[in-house]
């Protein structure tokens, strides 16, 4: 039984809790596939979208997800607090409370906010990505994919590749795959790999592609983004993906049944040449498709926490 | 007006002694075995006590003008006397800089009207802080300043530091040096290392720190001019500064209770604004450095850093909240307890750290001793009593300290600024 009230992020969970999640997404997932893809799971419940930070595709994918749990859904869409200083969280606040909503899903720009928010609030809070901390349902989406996929999730050899310090997905995905064992390797220019990272047990580091893609049994392909070129992480994004894209060259070194995941949305011939497109897409969108299955899951099994609470 | 204070266990650099001690026009007449109460206007039993001298706290932030809601000369004097602390140094980083005569003399004077601690303002470096043009040193020692400093920013150019360090010696105006490369720190919350990396916290590396302490070091020893270097946190600091001092250079430097008893990991524990700090929290070996020094001397004193900020701005996410947390209070406590309770220190280095260097630092001849002839600026405490620091205790307006709900040991039971008895638990 999940136990925990929020679901902050993949770092507070147990192996155990990871898979009773996983195996619940497996059972929405087929109901996604019915002719009738609504379950009345949480009726009658509030769900919260808090993005403090501009979001389409988990927004909608959190949406749908409790939509399709019947939930009654709120979208509050607020700009970083950085105008009206330390007014914003505390008027949040309020408002989850005012609204007596159920769950709260926050996303904000900042680490640690949705933990802030859950210290001072009844409802459930589910972190949609704090900062560059977590992401937790996307880690927990790509461990989904990985499970259908491979058949396991154990012992793994997982590459991450791009902005390691910037990324909440890298975080996620670091904590969820060392629980099962898995060896985990960050590539990227020295420049965005978080400092001392590699003392974690289980986290190497490298910064040749090809070499760590040789053993790789899953590779994550982190976004770029081009605003870090103008704050001295890399001289240009040409030089970037010369070294650390996925391309035809570098995808030689990819084995048979390495699977090539890929958060979204992809900037293609940045990250990944467009010219392996129709060979990496079917993996990626069918990625968003399991985050709805694990989204529901998520909404699900935080609601049952509560009910048995009351 | 006279003061008696009996059945004192009289606690100096290196002595502790039994007596009596008796105080008449704001100075340590007498001290003996036995004084009559009679003819005594105010008698305080200190049986079961240490009498210190009153604390120096060589760092705070008293935000006026400017900032009263965060707190003001009159809260701040009160927290002072409720922490034990008899003399202390108020930041000119206020909303209104105290870059000039005016400021400078109406924080002193206001301090002396309210006349419950002895607030020495520090006067600005450079005009508005900006690190550009030298405010007038003379001027501003005339109106009451005790230092320069143009805490919270460093003096970045290097040319500007050397030209105050060099000017202010004429006045024998101590220079104090917030040391911080900003282009290393920026936007940074916590210390950068493996904690910061998992948790995904933007990191401050402790060379920020260091490289400019190893500058302000070169500097003094070519210019051979006194400097004191500001709430020092990191390993490397204390290992430039100890050579420094080795080699002759004048170099002071302060650390602050939250650099010997927080860490990185209480980042782990919890994300809160309360633990965000500049100079951040430091690593576990960065503690023992700082303990080592406090010991050996390296590092003079202990200064609070105490930087008040209201409710509605630490209650911001971590990104927008405010650096600091207040120290005043808690400054007593905090040193006895992570440094005399749980570590190797006496209560006689306590008093070596928290009055007597900070006394010699500044230049105050009368202070940091209980002596006969010595201003009577004593602090009485109980080193057996624990409490549970809670806001309601809190004397200062801000109450952003992450130690709300946390034991320590050791009281504050009355403070004696100036002869007069400004804060009393003893009967």
């Amino acid at each position: 039984m999940l136990n925990k009230k929020h679901l902050l992020g993949i770092k507070d969970l147990s192996k155990e809790e990871i898979e009773e999640i996983l195996n619940q997404a497996k059972v929405f997932k087929e109901v996604s596939q019915r002719q009738v893809k609504k379950t009345p799971a949480l009726r009658g419940k509030t769900v919260v979208n808090l993005f403090f930070e501009p979001s389409t595709r988990t927004r909608i994918s959190f949406e749908l997800a409790a939509k399709r749990l019947s939930a009654d859904v709120i979208n509050v869409a607020s700009q970083s607090s950085s105008l009206v200083k330390g007014e914003s969280l505390i008027d949040t606040l309020q408002n989850i409370e005012a609204l007596s909503c159920d769950i709260a899903i926050v996303r904000h720009t900042v680490a640690g906010t949705p933990h802030i928010l859950a210290e001072h609030t009844h409802a459930c809070v589910v972190n949609a990505g704090d900062g560059s901390n977590e992401h937790p349902t996307q880690g927990l989406l790509d461990m989904f994919t990985v499970k259908e996929r491979l058949g396991t999730l154990q012992n793994l050899n997982v590459v991450i590749v791009g902005d390691i310090l910037h990324s909440r997905v890298a975080r996620s995905n670091v904590w969820g795959f060392l629980k099962f064992g898995c060896g985990i390797t960050l590539c990227a220019p020295p420049t965005l790999i978080p400092r001392d990272i590699d003392e974690e047990q289980g986290v190497g580091v490298s910064y040749d592609l090809a070499g760590s893609l040789k053993k790789a049994d899953v590779v994550i392909m982190l976004r770029i983004q081009r605003e870090r070129q103008a704050t001295h992480f890399f001289p240009s994004l040409r030089e970037y993906v010369r070294y650390f894209s996925l391309n035809d060259t570098t995808a030689k070194a990819l084995g048979k049944n390495t699977l090539v995941l890929h958060p979204g949305p992809v900037n293609w011939d940045t990250e990944i040449s467009s010219s392996l497109k129709e060979r990496l897409s079917p993996l990626i969108l069918d990625q968003v498709t399991n985050g709805l299955a694990v989204r529901m899951a998520v909404l699900y099994l935080l609601s049952l926490r509560k009910e048995q609470k009351r | 007006m006279s003061l008696l204070i009996k059945n004192a266990a009289i606690v100096n650099h290196h002595s502790i002694s039994k007596g009596n001690v008796l105080v008449e026009n704001g100075v340590i007449q007498k001290i003996r075995k036995n004084i009559s109460e009679r003819n005594v206007s105010k008698v305080l039993d200190a049986h079961g006590t240490y009498v210190l001298p009153g604390f120096i706290d060589m760092h705070t932030h008293l935000r006026s003008p400017g900032r009263e809601d965060e707190e003001t000369i009159e809260s701040g004097s009160l927290a002072a006397a409720h922490g034990g602390v008899t003399t202390l140094l108020c930041m000119p980083n206020t909303e209104y800089p105290l870059d000039n005569q005016q400021r400078v003399s109406w924080v002193r004077e206001t301090a002396q009207q309210i006349g419950i601690a002895d607030v020495y303002p520090v006067g600005c470096i450079t005009k508005e802080r900006k690190g550009k043009e030298l405010t007038e040193f003379g001027h501003l020692k005339e109106a009451g300043a005790i230092a320069l400093s143009d805490d919270g920013n460093p003096v970045e150019n290097t040319l500007v530091l050397r030209r105050a360090l060099e000017y202010a010696s004429a006045f024998n105006l101590l220079i104090i040096s917030h040391c911080e490369d900003t282009s290393l720190t920026a936007g940074g919350i916590m210390r950068e290392g493996k904690t910061s990396s998992l948790l995904g916290l933007a990191g401050i590396p402790s060379i920020a720190e260091s490289i400019v302490v190893a500058r302000e070091l070169e500097l003094a020893r070519y210019a051979n001019t006194r400097i004191h270097l500001a709430h020092i946190s990191c390993k490397r600091s204390v290992e430039f500064i100890g050579r420094a001092k080795r080699d002759g250079v004048r170099v002071s430097c302060e650390t602050c209770p939250h650099y010997f008893s927080l860490s990185t990991e209480d980042w782990e524990e919890r994300y809160s604004a309360l633990l965000k700090v500049n100079p951040p929290l430091p690593e576990k070996e960065d503690i023992a450095a700082i303990k080592k020094a406090l010991k050996n001397g390296i590092i003079d004193t202990v200064a609070s850093d105490h930087a008040p900020h209201t409710k509605e701005e630490k209650n911001a996410d971590l990104q927008e909240a405010p650096f600091g947390m207040i120290g005043l209070e808690l400054l007593f406590p905090l040193t006895y307890t992570y440094l005399v309770d749980k570590g190797n220190f006496s209560i006689k280095e306590l008093v070596r750290m928290l009055s007597v260097t900070p006394a010699r630092i500044l230049g105050f001849s009368v202070r940091g001793a209980i002596k006969e002839g010595m201003r009577a600026d004593i602090t009485v405490v109980d080193t057996d009593a624990s409490f549970k620091v809670s806001e309601d205790d809190l004397y200062s307006l801000s109450k952003n300290t992450p130690f709300l709900g946390a034991e320590l040991k050791g009281k504050v039971l009355a403070t004696v600024f100036g002869g007069k008895v400004v804060y009393n638990e003893l009967k």
